[in-house]
C-alpha cells in the first residue's frame, strides 16, 4: 500500500486528545493563577453571525499602559472625557495586544471606547471598551487573547438570549481555550432550507391534512378525464398559492375559526355535488378556485406556526406551496392508480365508487363542519 | 555594600517607552511585583485616601480589588499604634484610611501564600531576573533546570506617607512581616539626588545578599540595584523626586505539606520623594 488508508476514528481520537489537552491546560490554569485583578471581559454571540465583546478594567492603568507603550510620559491627574479621547487616540495601539480569533486567523473588530466615573479617594474612572463584528462564515471555534492586564481576569461568552454562560480565568497575555461555536445553531444553507419546507408542506397534505386529501379526493372523483381532473387542481392551486402568500405577508388575515370549519364546508359541497352531477360544469371550476383561496389560508395559518425563518422567506414559501402541491398530485397518482385506471372507463364506476365514496366524504366534512364550529 | 547609579542621560521617554514594551511583551505568567499606590503620600489632615494595591511590572500596574482571602494582615501604623486598614471586600481601593496623627504612617499588607506553577523557562528567567542565583544552582543541582516549577508566593508590601513636619526622628519601623524592607532614615526627610538607607529582614532576622531594586515612577526602566550586606542593609541613590517603589524577592524551599518546591516572598516599599528643598515640607 502506497498511502495510508484515512483511519474512520482518527477525526474522532483527534477531537478526544484536544479535549484531553484541553481538560489538562484548564487544570493548570488554575493552578497558575495570580491575584484576580478588576478587568472583566464578556462575549455575547448574535445567532453566530456577529460578535460583541465587552471588556470593563481600570481607565487609569490602561491608559497609563497605553502612554508607556507610545512613548508617553505618565500624567496624575486625568478626567474621564480626557482619557476617553486619549484611549481613541491609542486605538491602534491598543488592538497591537489583543487579539479576536476564529479558525486560528485574527478579525479585526469596530472599537468603541467610553470612560466614566471620577479619581476620589474611593473611586477611579473605569473605561468599558466595545469590540464588535461579524463572524466568519462557516467559523467553528473563538479564541480570545488580551494582553493589557498583569492580573487574571474572567472571559465570560454566552450567546444572546441564552442564560447559560462559560467562563475561564485568563492571566493577562494568555490565549483562552478555543470556544466551539455551536454548530446546530449555525444558520442552514438555502437548499437545506428548501428541502426542508417542501418536505413540510408535502407532509402537511399526506399524512398530516387527511381534510386537504379528501377535498383533493373529492375533486378526482368527479372529474372521469385527466383533463379535468387537471383544470380543477390548476384552478384550487393558483387560488391557494395567492392566499398563501398573502396570508403569509400579513395583507390578508382571516381567523382560523372562520376559515377552518369554511373549508370542511367546502369538502362537503364538493362531496355531495358529486353525487348530485356526474359532469364538470364551468361554475364547478370557479367554485374550486373559491374553496381554493379558503384552503389557501389554512395552509399559510400551518405554515405560520412552523415558522418561516426571516433571511429565506420567499424561498421557504415557494417551497412550502411546492410541498403542498406535491402532497396533492400524490393523492390523485394513488388514487388513479388505485381505482381510476382499473374502473375509471367502467359503467359501474359512478355507481360503486364515486356515490359512495363522496358519500362518505361528505359525512366526515359535515362531522368537521360541526366540530370546528365547536357546536 | 554597593551603589548603582541610573544612567540619567538616557531620554524618559524612551526609558517609558522599552519598560512598557518589556513590561507588556512578558510572558503572561511571568512574576510580577506587587505594590500599595496610596491616592495620596501626604493626605491632609482628616481626609480618607484610598490605599490602592497594584500588581505589575515595571511600575505599570493593574488594581487588586481588596480579597479577604487573600488579606493575612493590612493594616496601618502610626505613632498611636497598630491599626486594621478597612475596606469593602472586592472593591479598588482594597483599603479606605483617615490620617490623623501627624508623621510618619506605616501601610502593610500581607497576604496568605497563593500556590502558582511556572513553565521552566519563565520560572528560570525570573530567577535571574530577581537575583535568586542560589535557587538556580539549587536547581541545577537537582537536575530540575528544565521542570516545571511549583510555587507558593505571599506578599509583604509596604508603604510610607507623612503628615506634620517630618523629622528623621520618625523612623519606618519593621512590622513582622515575612520578608519586610525597612528604610532606616525618613524618606520624607530626603531629598532627590541622596542615599536612602534600608534593611532587608526574613523571618525577623537581617537578610544578605538579596538583591533590592528600586524604581522611579517616571523612569521605571533605569533601575537602581544592590546587594543586601551581612547585616542585611544595603543604601541605594536615588536620583530623582517623586514615587518610589523598592523591592526584594527571596526564597526557599518550601515547607513540607504547602505542595510545592518553592516558596517566594515579594516585599515592597513605596513612598514619595521630594525632588527639591530639603524633604517634604508640611502642607
Amino acid at each position: 500500500m502506497r498511502c495510508a488508508e484515512p483511519r474512520p476514528g482518527s477525526m474522532r481520537v483527534r477531537f478526544m486528545m484536544w479535549c484531553a489537552a484541553a481538560a489538562i491546560f484548564l487544570g493548570s490554569a488554575a493552578i497558575h493563577a495570580h491575584e484576580i485583578g478588576t478587568t472583566q471581559v464578556s462575549v455575547v454571540f448574535q445567532q453566530r453571525a456577529s460578535y460583541e465583546i465587552e471588556i470593563v478594567t481600570d481607565a487609569i492603568s490602561l491608559v497609563e499602559k497605553l502612554e508607556a507603550l507610545s512613548g508617553g510620559t505618565p500624567q496624575s491627574l486625568r478626567s474621564a472625557a480626557a482619557m476617553q479621547v486619549q484611549l481613541q487616540t491609542f486605538d491602534e495601539v491598543f488592538r497591537r495586544r489583543l487579539v479576536v480569533g476564529f479558525d486560528g486567523s485574527a478579525v479585526r473588530p469596530a472599537i468603541d471606547y467610553s470612560v466614566s466615573g471620577v479619581t476620589t479617594a474611593t473611586s477611579s474612572p473605569v473605561a468599558t471598551i466595545r469590540l464588535r463584528g461579524a463572524v466568519p462564515q462557516g467559523a467553528r471555534r473563538f479564541a480570545w487573547t488580551y494582553s493589557w492586564t498583569f492580573a487574571t481576569y474572567s472571559l465570560t461568552v454566552r450567546e444572546a438570549g441564552t442564560e447559560a454562560q462559560t467562563t475561564e480565568w485568563l492571566e493577562g497575555g494568555q490565549s483562552s481555550t478555543p470556544i466551539p461555536l455551536a454548530l446546530p445553531n449555525r444558520p442552514p444553507n438555502r437548499a437545506t432550507i428548501g428541502l426542508r419546507y417542501l418536505a413540510l408542506g408535502f407532509t402537511h397534505i399526506v399524512p398530516n391534512g387527511f381534510d386537504h386529501m379528501l377535498f383533493v379526493l373529492g375533486i378526482f372523483l368527479l372529474g372521469r378525464r385527466l383533463r379535468q381532473v387537471l383544470a380543477q387542481v390548476s384552478a384550487f392551486t393558483i387560488a391557494h398559492s395567492i392566499t398563501l402568500a398573502l396570508s403569509v405577508y400579513g395583507i390578508v388575515s382571516v381567523s382560523p375559526r372562520v376559515v377552518e370549519p369554511l373549508i370542511a364546508v367546502s369538502i362537503a359541497y364538493v362531496a355531495i355535488e358529486n353525487i348530485f352531477m356526474s359532469e364538470l360544469k364551468p361554475w364547478r371550476l370557479a367554485l374550486v378556485f373559491a374553496f381554493g383561496l379558503l384552503h389557501g389560508m389554512g395552509f399559510a395559518g400551518a405554515l405560520k406556526e412552523l415558522g418561516l425563518p426571516r433571511s429565506e422567506f420567499v424561498l421557504a414559501l415557494a417551497t412550502f406551496n411546492l410541498g403542498v402541491e406535491a402532497g396533492q398530485l400524490a393523492v390523485i397518482a394513488a388514487a388513479f392508480l388505485l381505482v381510476g385506471w382499473y374502473c375509471g372507463s367502467r359503467h359501474w364506476y359512478r355507481r360503486l365508487v364515486v356515490v359512495p365514496a363522496s358519500a362518505l366524504i361528505a359525512c366526515t366534512a359535515v362531522y368537521w363542519t360541526v366540530e370546528r364550529l365547536g357546536l | 555594600m554597593t551603589i548603582y547609579r541610573s544612567h540619567s542621560s538616557v531620554p524618559r521617554r524612551w526609558v517609558w517607552l522599552v519598560a512598557a514594551a518589556l513590561a507588556l511583551s512578558a510572558g503572561p505568567l511571568a512574576a510580577h511585583d506587587m505594590w500599595i499606590e496610596p491616592t495620596s503620600f501626604l493626605p491632609d489632615a482628616g481626609k480618607i485616601i484610598g490605599v490602592r494595591l497594584r500588581v505589575g511590572q515595571d511600575f505599570l500596574g493593574d488594581p487588586l480589588p481588596r480579597d479577604p482571602a487573600l488579606i493575612e494582615q493590612f493594616i496601618s501604623v502610626d505613632s498611636t499604634g497598630r491599626k486594621p486598614v478597612y475596606g469593602r471586600d472586592g472593591a479598588d481601593p482594597a483599603g479606605l484610611l483617615r490620617v490623623a496623627e501627624p508623621g510618619l504612617s506605616i501601610l502593610g499588607y500581607q497576604s496568605r501564600p497563593k500556590p502558582i506553577v511556572l513553565p521552566a523557562a519563565t520560572f528560570n528567567q525570573y530567577l535571574k531576573e530577581e537575583g535568586l542565583e542560589a535557587i538556580t544552582e539549587l536547581r541545577a543541582r537537582r537536575n530540575q533546570t528544565g521542570s516545571e516549577a511549583r510555587e507558593i508566593f505571599m506578599r509583604c508590601a509596604k508603604s510610607l506617607l507623612y503628615y506634620g513636619t517630618p523629622t528623621d526622628a520618625q523612623a519606618d519601623r519593621a512590622l513582622g512581616f515575612t520578608l519586610e524592607l525597612v528604610a532606616e532614615r525618613n524618606p520624607y526627610t530626603l531629598r532627590a539626588g541622596q542615599d536612602l538607607p534600608l534593611s532587608l529582614m526574613y523571618e525577623g532576622r537581617p537578610l544578605s545578599g538579596a538583591l533590592v531594586v528600586a524604581m522611579n515612577r517616571a523612569n521605571p526602566l533605569a533601575k537602581i540595584m544592590g546587594r543586601t550586606d551581612k547585616k542585611g542593609r544595603v543604601t541605594l541613590h536615588l536620583p530623582q523626586g517623586g514615587m518610589w517603589l523598592i523591592k526584594a524577592v527571596h526564597m526557599v524551599p518550601a515547607p513540607d505539606g504547602a505542595n510545592a518546591e518553592w516558596a517566594s516572598f515579594w516585599a515592597s516599599l513605596t513612598f514619595e520623594l521630594k525632588s527639591d528643598g530639603t524633604g517634604v515640607a508640611a502642607r
